[in-house]
């Protein structure tokens, strides 16, 4: 077990040369194998502030740590999300041409392994979500609920220490979102995971054992 | 799942797009192998002929691809210590029939170049008369025969002899005597060109220097004619750089056309795939792998596009090898060499058009890629 954080310090991000503020100074850590959600409405700066913890973006001011090293100093961002982050988004954004398991197979690809270790891998992680009947299906084939849990398998192809979810139950049903977020759970008890989860559904931020709610790109109180 | 796999479902994706793009790269290609490749055998045709005869030089006016040299330098050339043999030779493209033309060479009766031949059936002809040698090839075409007569520019020949030659063009070729020709052809005393065989040294071989010691006494004993050692003559004389210049021409234009549509295609294809293109970034491709997903698409898209072309310009020479205007001058075989050059250029130049949209694809930022709408 590591005892990796990450850490947002003095965060700022503008867009548009500074006329959108998305977040004003940002003060926060995620410790390892949390489970933390973030609860605020839409233009709150949720999105942004997961985007730098995911190495997808570089704050304009301040610092995303991650095991007390800045991220943009210290890490090869692609290096970054491909090894330690897995991401799973509300509109799952599989790749409509490839079936389930491929779809699974696509982050292997800045790995190492072979082309039988990648579809076994695969396999596996589909196996894990419950989708061990649905590997040739393409996703417009599949549920909403399965297209979420073949999403999460994808995010967890090179074992990350990290997960990041994006409202992964936007798009479901309240069965699905249930199902879901016990999913996500359970995998992050099991793989002592630090799981991040945006969320508008109070009922979702229960389960996180810590809940930071979000106003005009600030950390508020509850 | 293999890399290239997900190159394929991408392509396949859009397959009416992919077709079309893969039409206009088959386009170009088929206009690459057909016109270049019927370029260079009539170019190797000339080749084989000067080869076949022991031509070591053609003598020919300095400064016209069309040259018309005046017969009498034929004396002086000959009295060349470095020739051993000058014959007078003309060369001229006719209509012999409404539907068949074909190069007709005028020969003397006892030129050096009529040693290269084999007789098929009859006789060679003889000077001053209305005989004609035909090629097999024209021979077949005409559905004419030893014995027979035929009518060339209103003049009525007698056909003399059916012979094989050492090149494709004398498959398709007519030859008679040299006056014959220069009648018809209003040629008054004129010749294209006086071909040379020079004095070989005793050991039996004629090296590079002595061509070139030839080819200097020629030029300055015959102030305004070159002599052009037979390969260069091949390769430049009129009818083969204009055949050439039109080949490539015609397919330099069809290729870019062709180029044209697989930037297209591809600058489509990653515009409709922005939003996929940040999630692979976000799932932690590196710049260069999206950069060599997409080059690998426009790679495939030139490869297939390369071979469909290969085998359209396959079969448009021998459509053309079957149309009896045509016939004399092309032949319906591709040398392999020639069709994995047209495969290669069909793929460079995939890969050169798809750069600029795998570039703008690479570098597209993550976050901006998914936002995208």
């Amino acid at each position: 077990m590591n005892d990796c954080r990450l850490e947002a310090k003095g965060v700022t991000k503008h867009y548009d040369g500074g006329s959108i503020q998305a977040l004003r100074g940002v003060d926060m850590a995620v410790h390892a194998g949390e489970f933390v959600a973030i609860m605020g409405p839409s233009g709150s700066g949720k999105s942004t502030l997961l985007h730098l913890f995911g190495g997808l973006d570089h704050p304009t001011s301040g610092e995303v740590l991650f095991c007390g090293r800045n991220m943009a100093k210290s890490f090869d961002l692609d290096a970054y999300r491909s090894q330690r982050v897995g991401f799973v988004f509300q509109a799952f954004y599989l790749l409509p041409t490839l079936r389930a398991l491929e779809n699974v197979q696509v982050p292997m690809f800045e790995t190492t392994l072979s082309l039988r270790e990648r579809q076994d891998k695969a396999a596996e992680l589909l196996r894990e979500v419950g989708l061990e009947h649905r590997f040739q299906q393409y996703p417009n084939q599949l549920s909403a609920g399965e297209r979420q849990r073949t999403a999460i398998a994808r995010s967890l192809a090179n074992d990350p220490e990290i997960l990041l979810a994006d409202e992964p139950t936007g798009n479901l049903d309240s069965e699905n979102s249930v199902k879901i977020m016990e999913m996500l759970e359970e995998i992050q008890a099991r793989r002592n995971m630090l799981l991040v989860v945006i969320t508008h559904e109070s009922a979702i931020a229960e389960r996180a054992e810590r809940t930071i709610y979000m106003r005009d790109g600030r950390i508020t109180p509850a | 799942m293999s890399f290239f796999h997900i190159a394929l479902t991408n392509l396949l994706r859009r397959r009416l797009r992919t077709a079309l793009t893969l039409g206009g790269v088959a386009l170009g290609i088929a206009a690459f192998v057909a016109l270049v490749g019927f370029s260079r055998s009539f170019e190797e045709g000339w080749l084989k002929i000067y080869e076949s005869s022991g031509t070591d030089l053609a003598v020919v006016q300095k400064t016209f691809l069309n040259t018309s040299v005046d017969e009498g330098v034929g004396e002086k050339l000959r009295s060349i210590p470095a020739v051993a043999d000058a014959e007078p030779m003309a060369v001229n493209l006719m209509d012999l029939t409404p539907e068949v033309n074909a190069l007709v060479y005028g020969w003397p009766e006892n030129s050096f170049e009529m040693d290269t031949l084999t007789l098929l059936e009859g006789r060679r002809f003889h000077d001053d008369q209305p005989e004609v040698m035909l090629g097999e090839g024209l021979a077949e075409s005409l559905a004419k025969k030893a014995g027979q007569s035929m009518d060339i520019q209103g003049s009525i020949f007698q056909v003399v002899g059916v012979f094989k030659g050492g090149s494709a063009l004398e498959y398709g070729a007519a030859i008679m005597p040299l006056r014959q020709l220069q009648k018809l052809a209003d040629l008054g005393g004129k010749v294209t060109a006086f071909h040379v065989r020079l004095r070989k040294a005793p050991g039996g071989k004629i090296d590079e220097s002595q061509i070139q010691q030839a080819r200097a006494a020629i030029e300055a004993a015959l102030p305004g004619l070159k002599a052009v050692p037979g390969v260069q003559r091949a390769h430049n004389n009129q009818l083969v750089t204009m055949a050439r210049s039109m080949a490539w021409g015609t397919s330099l234009i069809a290729l870019f056309i062709g180029a044209l549509g697989i930037a297209n295609t591809m600058a489509m294809s990653v515009f409709e795939r922005t939003k996929e293109i940040g999630v692979l970034r976000a799932l932690g491709w590196k710049r260069s792998r999206v950069m060599r997903l997409i080059l690998m698409e426009a790679a495939v898209l030139g490869l297939v596009g390369g071979c469909l072309g290969v085998a359209a310009g396959w079969l448009g020479l021998r459509i053309l090898a079957g149309i009896p205007a045509t016939a004399s001058f092309v032949t319906s075989s591709i040398p392999v060499a020639h069709c994995l050059e047209a495969v290669g250029i069909a793929v460079g130049v995939g890969l050169l058009a798809g750069f600029l949209p795998a570039h703008r694809g690479a570098r597209l930022s993550p976050v901006e890629a998914l936002r995208y709408e």
